[in-house]
């Protein structure tokens, strides 16, 4: 008991609730297009990096504040978004994913080879922690504090959107879009929204991961990071609010355990990674009826 | 109310609408029948904007619809009750009339769960569910109803939105014969309440009960209009049915 306690207070049990935080963000904007709106966004990762580069860009490059660096984030994140969202979401569902994952695989291009901006494969190192009255946020324990506050907000919103006549539209639409339209919804632009709220809210994150590790580059941003959230908006069912938190907590805390094993770091990461692929399966596998409602048209 | 004059509507090459006009009065409720194929669903989807004419104009109230995106012309009271049921089966029933309610442009919705808007969306939804006797199983998901009470669900739905025009898909298709007489109640509210409406029906006694006119439809055309009575007795309606007489040519 006291060991378990020693754990959580420590500066591991500190960095996995910073973790948890920032996939919180993460799952839950993807759940509002994925799992509510039904719309296969493979694009979310991209979000994440735009936020993640603009922050770590604006703050080593051009010194600027920790406001300006969040609020470019989630601009430049919600404005790829709303140009992706112009052309793709005209697209049906499934040219909608091939779309978003080819805009993912362009921002990883432009990440390796625009050198001059992104700096490339280097990446970018040395983003200081933000100074806001005064609180040093290099001690971890303060930055959970901020982020935890951040990620609290973002779920009270996301509660909120969910429960509100958007989430309403947004949930109808998925199920039966014409009947949605029939009803006076505006199908197209509720997703656009949609869309752009989810993807802010990526570059929000990403804002924030950029901040904690000091130091960001491509391969933090990988299709394999894309198919983890995706996983844990998939087994915390999609469109469920506490779904996705509970799968968020059990997901980035379930392979811990391993590092007390005796394996070679080198074999730990494909574990996990493995463990994530096993879990996604077997809900898939076991759930494959009723992972999403039947989509209907006349 | 509404006015269509010579609407072409094509799939692929294939005519499917053929220069169909009509006009129907307010609160006229009109009846439109015709063989399998006939174009009646295409017909309704075009005067809703599923299917996009290729020529021929369709007003409401006077006004120019027929280049609007279907949610423009539902804002502008033109309800649609479809075929194959268009509930929100995941949606409890309660959240199926909320989503009409907060489409209307003459409220705000509430956006936040506790808020006084949202209470009174909430008491109006229920005030719209006890019309069609669903009240106790507001809560519970619309996919768990029978067609009939799907059927209900759908209509009242539709009043909820603040439509007058409504058209109404097969209303009783796959109804048990109660719940038909359950949906011929309603209908018979939506002409209380002075509203227009547009059926298309294969039982032609169900709906000769309510019905000011009877449009028939054979390959994207009007080819009857009545009243139920003259289109009943009119041997035109036997031929489209039953197929023409071969005349005995003289040796």
């Amino acid at each position: 008991m006291t060991s378990i306690l020693e754990i959580i207070t420590s500066e591991y049990g500190v960095h996995l609730a910073i973790l948890v935080s920032l996939y919180l963000i993460l799952a839950q904007s993807l759940n509002l297009t994925f799992g509510l709106g039904q719309l296969f966004n493979l694009a979310h990762v991209a979000s994440y990096a735009v936020g993640a580069y603009a922050t770590a860009l604006l703050s080593t490059d051009y010194g600027a504040t920790f406001g300006v660096c969040v609020a470019s984030s989630v601009t430049l994140s919600g404005v790829f978004a709303l140009l992706l969202g112009v052309i793709s979401l005209r697209l049906s569902t499934d040219y909608f994913a091939i779309g978003t994952l080819a805009f993912s695989s362009v921002i990883s291009a432009l990440l390796i080879n625009w050198k001059s901006v992104t700096h490339g494969v280097l990446g970018v190192p040395g983003i200081p922690r933000p100074e806001l009255f005064g609180i040093d946020f290099y001690d971890n324990s303060n930055f959970l504090v901020l982020i935890g506050i951040v990620a609290l907000a973002t779920q009270v919103l996301y509660y909120l959107l969910y429960t509100s006549p958007f989430g309403r539209s947004l949930r109808a639409l998925a199920e039966f879009e014409r009947a949605a339209a029939a009803l006076g919804k505006n199908t197209c632009r509720t997703r656009n929204i949609a869309f752009c709220v989810s993807s802010a809210s990526a570059g929000l994150a990403g804002s924030f991961f950029a901040y904690y590790l000091n130091y960001i580059d491509p391969s933090s941003f990988a299709l394999g990071e894309m198919v983890f959230i995706l996983t844990i908006v998939i087994v915390g069912s999609p469109g469920s609010f506490w779904g996705v938190i509970g799968a968020t907590a059990f997901l980035v805390l379930l392979p811990e355990p391993l590092r007390f094993l005796d394996i070679s770091s080198a074999y730990l990461g494909p574990m996990r990674q493995l463990l994530h692929a096993l879990i996604l399966f077997a809900v898939v596998w076991w759930k494959r009826d009723k992972l999403f409602p039947q989509r209907r048209t006349v | 109310m509404l006015e269509i004059s010579d609407i072409f509507v094509s799939f692929q090459g294939t005519k499917v609408l053929n220069g169909i006009s009509c006009t129907i009065a307010t609160g006229e409720t009109v009846g439109v029948i015709g063989p399998n194929g006939s174009g009646k669903t295409t017909f309704f989807n075009c005067i809703s904007g599923f299917a996009p004419s290729d020529s021929g104009a369709i007003s409401l109230r006077g006004e120019r619809v027929d280049h609007l995106d279907p949610h423009l012309r539902a804002q502008r009271g033109l309800g649609r009750v479809f075929q194959n049921f268009g509930i929100f089966r995941e949606m409890s029933l309660l959240e199926n009339i909320q989503v009409a309610l907060e489409s209307r442009r003459e409220r705000a919705p509430g956006l936040f769960p506790w808020s006084k808007r949202t209470r009174d969306i909430r008491e109006q939804s229920m005030t719209f569910l006890k019309e069609v006797r669903l009240e106790k199983k507001a809560n519970d998901k619309a996919g768990s109803l029978s067609g009939g009470q799907m059927r209900l669900l759908e209509i009242v739905r539709t009043l909820a939105l603040g439509a007058d025009l409504f058209l109404l898909d097969e209303p009783t298709a796959g109804v048990s014969p109660r719940m038909k007489e359950d949906i011929a109640r309603s209908i018979k509210n939506l002409q209380t309440l002075g509203k227009t409406v547009l059926i298309i029906e294969h039982d032609i006694t169900f709906i000769q009960k309510f019905c000011d006119r009877i449009i028939v439809l054979e390959e994207g055309q009007v080819v009857l209009d009545g009243t139920p009575e003259q289109v009943r007795s009119d041997v035109r309606l036997q031929e489209i049915y039953f197929g023409r007489d071969e005349q005995p040519t003289s040796a």
